[in-house]
């Protein structure tokens, strides 16, 4: 730097002693003893009140008293802060002047003197600076990239695809226990897992599944599925389509099950075809039997992914 | 002035910061508060002895179930008890957990001048849903062959009769019938076609509350939601509020499934449904909201809602205030 200027160029701010009949003060500082009385009970008020939210706490009195007692603490420990700073300040507004922001004509002068003296040595080995700036970027690039790549977790396989479901598999509810085909009246609904699988995460997650008695008699929800709602029961996976909340509303007159999350409404009778809502395909349904036993089971597992879809989703 | 009024901004957005990370975390406590409560409370159910009493004769006559479940002890006849008047007729089954009684037969003519008056002009004077030619609306529900306990459901809630025909579905109101007239009007539907279920009496002493919840968060909380405010559902109908069902209200219409309310028979046990109705009208009906207000129950949208809309905006005016020195 050649600049010989002295650092400072500003402009000096008058500060006057602050005195009672300056139009700056506060007009609450004409009155300091009144205004010192004022802050000092909200002090103790804050004070009280804090103590008050000790005992209140030790004695393990109601959730209203403590917050009260400590919201109001703090209210009055805020209020005389407040009061108390605007009686010390002076009121605004204040105007500061800057100093002058741009360089002098000497120093914009020597600056690119220097930098043209310098750049001669060291511009010349610029293709070496530039390609290990190149190589820098690209290593932090690919870095970048195989941060995503490791971060991706393992590949879900066929856990997409498949569920516990098999051919034969029981029917089991909540606690394990198997279910009959008298069980269940016309009207009522029933989640079912399969068997073995009703306490485990996957269990619980993908496989679960709601079991509603529509009727009493067997019907045909879709064409080419004559046999899979076998005295009136149906099961439809309990994964709504669309973002896989479990689809457990059924109303019994309507015939409806709905999603809670976002409204989604599946036709019971028709194959669960969503008939309103964000839902974009039916919910697969589980093909149904029941055995020589009276016991209900799977003819075999879903036909279809269950729960919402993924991108390499073609159905 | 520039000066000071952006500090006055500074201070509001700094408040109005500091107010949402408040909110987020007493909202997340008072969530996780409600969730706990629901569950910890446990109250060991007593020991079941297995009496078989009053076994039957299969000559018998047991009227049939308009919810039949082949499932012992849950809501139909096949139940530990089952008590016979003098002339053969079941006047009562169930077990230690739940009594499902027939109304006297002796309020039958009682009963039939009160729904020749009240009912008689919808449902027809047979009970089957056909009025006389010419009643405007309809058609009407069938009443046949549904159990005393679907009729003094509807009448005891207030939703029967209705003064209008109901457009979407019958509402909760103070009940125009007395309990003994709805006992009354019940035995004399039911004589025209006996049917079960019965009217159920809940035993609540020694109700496990935590099966209880158990077993409200897997059937009833999808639809009447956790908190037991109910919400809406599909068409214009919704799930009606739990907060002021009494016990025995609560046990009909689980077993008998009122309007688009799946029917609970089969899928729950006598025990089971005792652990459910006094989970209800114990936690479900008087809730303890650890936060003091609970705003309705509405879920943390609705806590949020009033969260932002009252504190955020009282806290941004204090801020002003504040700030505020000009």
């Amino acid at each position: 730097m050649t600049g010989e200027r002295p650092l400072e160029h500003r402009s000096p701010v008058e500060l006057k002693a602050a005195s009672w009949s300056d139009p700056h003060m506060q007009p609450a500082a004409k009155h300091p003893r009144f205004v010192e009385r004022i802050i000092a009970l909200t002090f103790i008020a804050g004070l009280a009140l804090f103590a008050l939210f000790v005992v209140a706490y030790w004695q393990n009195w109601s959730a209203w008293t403590l917050g009260a007692t400590m919201g109001a603490g703090m209210l009055f420990i805020g209020f005389g802060l407040v009061a108390w700073g605007k009686y010390l300040m002076p009121r605004g507004p204040f105007v500061e002047e800057r100093h002058d922001l741009a360089s002098s004509k000497e120093e914009v002068e020597a600056f690119t003197n220097a930098l043209v003296e310098r750049g001669g040595g060291t511009l010349q080995r610029r293709r070496v600076l530039g390609g290990l700036l190149a190589a820098g970027l690209g290593v932090f690039s690919l870095g970048t990239i195989s941060l995503l790549v490791r971060s991706l977790g393992p590949l879900p396989k066929l856990t997409l695809t498949e569920t516990d479901w098999k051919a034969g598999t029981y029917l089991v509810d909540q606690a394990g226990r198997r279910v009959t085909a008298g069980q269940l009246s016309v009207g009522s609904v029933l989640t079912v897992f399969p068997e073995g699988f009703q306490n485990t995460d996957n269990g619980q997650a993908v496989d679960q599944t709601i079991l509603i008695r529509v009727k009493d008699t067997s019907f045909t929800t879709v064409e080419g599925r004559s046999t899979w709602a076998p005295l009136g029961y149906v099961a439809y996976s309990k994964l709504c389509t669309h973002l896989g909340c479990p689809v457990g509303l059924y109303e019994k007159e309507l015939k409806l099950l709905v999603c809670p999350c976002h409204q989604s409404m599946f036709d019971v009778e028709e194959g669960a075809i969503p008939t309103f809502g964000p839902a974009p395909r039916p919910l697969p349904q589980l093909p149904l039997y029941v055995d020589s036993f009276g016991f209900l089971r799977a003819q075999r597992g879903y036909d279809q992914p269950v729960g919402p879809g993924y991108w390499e989703r073609t159905t | 002035m520039h000066r000071s009024r952006a500090n006055g901004v500074r201070l509001a957005a700094a408040s109005i910061i500091g107010t949402m990370a408040v909110l987020t975390m007493l909202s997340v406590v008072g969530a996780t508060g409600a969730a706990a409560t629901s569950t910890t409370t446990t109250t060991t159910s007593t020991t079941t002895t297995t009496t078989t009493t009053t076994t039957t004769p299969a000559s018998r006559p047991v009227p049939p179930s308009a919810h039949p479940t082949t499932r012992f002890n849950s809501g139909t006849p096949n139940s530990t008890i089952r008590i016979f008047n003098s002339k053969g007729q079941l006047i009562q089954y169930g077990n230690q957990f739940v009594r499902y009684t027939l109304p006297a037969s002796s309020l039958i003519p009682y009963g039939e001048a009160l729904y020749s008056v009240n009912c008689s002009a919808c449902h027809g004077a047979d009970a089957n849903g056909h009025p006389a030619a010419g009643t405007p609306g309809g058609p009407y529900p069938d009443l046949l062959g549904l159990g005393p306990a679907t009729y003094s459901f509807w009448i005891n809630s207030g939703r029967m009769p209705a003064a209008q025909t109901p457009d979407v579905q019958a509402v909760r109101r103070n009940p125009k019938l007395s309990p003994y007239q709805a006992s009354a009007v019940a035995a004399y539907i039911n004589s025209l076609q006996p049917a079960t279920p019965y009217v159920p009496v809940v035993n609540l002493n020694g109700a496990s509350l935590s099966d209880g919840a158990q077993l409200f968060s897997l059937n009833c909380a999808a639809c009447h939601t956790i908190t037991g405010d109910g919400d809406a559902l599909a068409w214009n109908t919704y799930a009606p509020s739990l907060r002021h069902v009494p016990a025995q209200q609560v046990a009909e219409a689980l077993r008998t499934g009122p309007g688009n309310m799946p029917v609970f028979t089969g899928n729950l046990t006598d025990r089971q449904l005792r652990d459910v109705v006094a989970y209800v009208t114990e936690k479900i009906q008087h809730p303890q909201n650890p936060g003091g207000l609970g705003l309705g129950g509405l879920g943390p949208v609705g806590e949020g809602f009033i969260g932002l809309a009252l504190g955020v905006g009282l806290l941004a005016l204090v801020g002003f205030w504040v700030g505020d020195r000009t």
